[in-house]
């Protein structure tokens, strides 16, 4: 019973299945979906721990390995995000109540002057999903925003995003800002216009090509 | 030639993507046609059909001479910073049209809401039409400018744009500025960002012997363009 439930919210979430009533994947129309599975997989006994991690973050995993190997592309990606975003909602109260421990906070936005949020937007939900938990701060993020979330949150990691040439450079005085307040803070970047050199160059810890390196990066850097 | 902004309005049917336009810039052409990408396209493409604030348009005005080499343009003593490539393949351009496009402000609008809501591939795929609608409408302006300039028997070159090429997204105010008054109502940030978002500007050379290409990509540096990716993957 555990592990068939564990295995069918994987199989929604790595499929997309949200509830009952998404009619996607055609083989699963009219079943369950990640939404109605976490509460009957909460009501029949399984920790938010298990759900977490065997069903959730293994589900998640998978999704961003085949979107590394362009096996699925974006639409897909984010259809999956939604699915554990549905179930992560039932186990909200959990981690609020700390029955639930997540791998850590980590700190993200869209620097100053940059709008753009999609590419921000699924890092966000690839590290929820890798057990994290994402402080969103949203797209043109002000340096004191940054600096009053890491003080907030000493020691946690901060990722931040750009897509214009114009933009990326406004990331090194966040950085520097950071860095005066928490030496000890590292910060992880990405965008599109943005390299692992020009990353160095401004001070960052690490640069982020996609979700998967930032997940990678997390991981090595935070291991327990 | 010389003279005011020429300027054009689009109605989103003009305009609009096909539903494999839309999939193939999102590189899904490959779901089947439950899914809900593809589900989500196909109605959201017809609920667009009122969007308002479609438009664009050019300036034409006269190239200054100067050596490819210093990979500049000058424009009414204004100097644009296109890098060599750029200005290597405007060489041959006695003018330049300097043109601004909009999709409007609504795709905006809408994927704010959509995000809001959770519905993040929903407000992917509709910017990814905002996209796809800018480009189609310039598209046609470009064509326009092609036939009236064929008239007087000359070509015009591709479309650059700042941040391509080498070309530094800074330019932007000095092109605004070359650009002037005019009714689109795009507008530049301090980062020159266009607002509205879903917005295209640049540069057409206009000139007897110039030489067009089929894609841009070989003299771009921008390995994570989006056109790239479709075009070489």
């Amino acid at each position: 019973m555990k592990s068939e439930l564990l295995n069918k919210l994987f199989e929604c979430v790595e499929f997309g299945k949200i509830n009952l009533e998404s009619p996607y994947p055609p083989q699963m129309k009219g079943l369950p979906g990640a939404d109605e599975i976490t509460r009957q997989a909460l009501e029949s006994g399984i920790t938010p721990d298990e759900i977490l991690n065997e069903a959730l973050i293994a589900a998640m995993d998978k999704v961003g390995q085949k979107f590394s190997e362009k096996k699925i592309f974006v639409p897909q990606m984010l259809l999956s995000a939604k699915a554990m975003n549905v179930s992560m909602k039932h186990l909200k109260p959990y981690f609020a109540d700390g029955s639930v421990k997540r791998k850590g906070v980590f700190i993200l936005g869209t620097v100053f002057g940059d709008l753009h949020d999609i590419g921000k937007n699924l890092v966000g939900m690839m590290i929820e999903g890798a057990g994290w938990e994402v402080i969103d701060l949203g797209v043109d993020v002000k340096i004191d925003t940054f600096v009053n979330k890491v003080k907030e949150y000493p020691g946690s990691p901060v990722g931040i995003s750009a897509l214009l040439s114009t933009t990326m450079i406004n990331i090194k005085p966040v950085i520097e800002a950071i860095k005066t307040v928490s030496p000890k803070t590292k910060v992880i970047v990405g965008g599109a216009p943005l390299s692992a050199e020009f990353a160095a160059s401004i001070g960052a810890d690490a640069y982020g090509k996609n979700p998967l390196e930032g997940i990678k990066w997390l991981e090595s850097t935070y291991r327990s | 030639m010389i003279g005011s902004f020429q300027y054009f309005r689009f109605s989103f049917r003009e305009v609009a993507p096909t539903m494999n336009e839309v999939l193939k810039y999102v590189q899904s052409t490959g779901l089947d046609k439950e899914h809900p990408a593809v589900v989500f396209t196909e109605n959201v493409l017809k609920k667009l059909d009122n969007l308002q604030g479609i438009c664009g348009g050019y300036v034409i005005k006269k190239n200054e001479p100067v050596l490819p080499t210093e990979g500049v343009i000058k424009i009414d003593d204004f100097t644009l910073h296109v890098g060599k490539q750029i200005s290597k393949c405007l060489e041959e351009a006695s003018y330049i049209a300097l043109f601004l496009c909009t999709a409007g402000p609504d795709f905006s609008n809408i994927t704010r809401k959509l995000n809001h809501e959770g519905s993040w591939m929903e407000s992917y795929l509709v910017d990814a039409i905002g996209s796809l609608t800018v480009e189609k409408a310039m598209n046609i302006i470009w064509h326009n400018l092609a036939e009236s300039m064929d008239k007087e028997g000359l070509k015009i070159s591709n479309r650059y744009s700042p941040g391509y090429c080498n070309w530094d997204v800074s330019d932007q105010k000095i092109l605004f500025s070359l650009i002037g008054d005019n009714p689109t109502r795009v507008t530049l940030s301090e980062t020159c960002l266009m607002l509205p978002v879903k917005s295209v500007s640049g540069i057409i050379g206009i000139g007897e012997n110039l030489r067009r290409y089929k894609y841009g990509c070989e003299m771009c540096n921008n390995q994570t363009c989006i056109y790239r990716k479709i075009i070489h993957e």
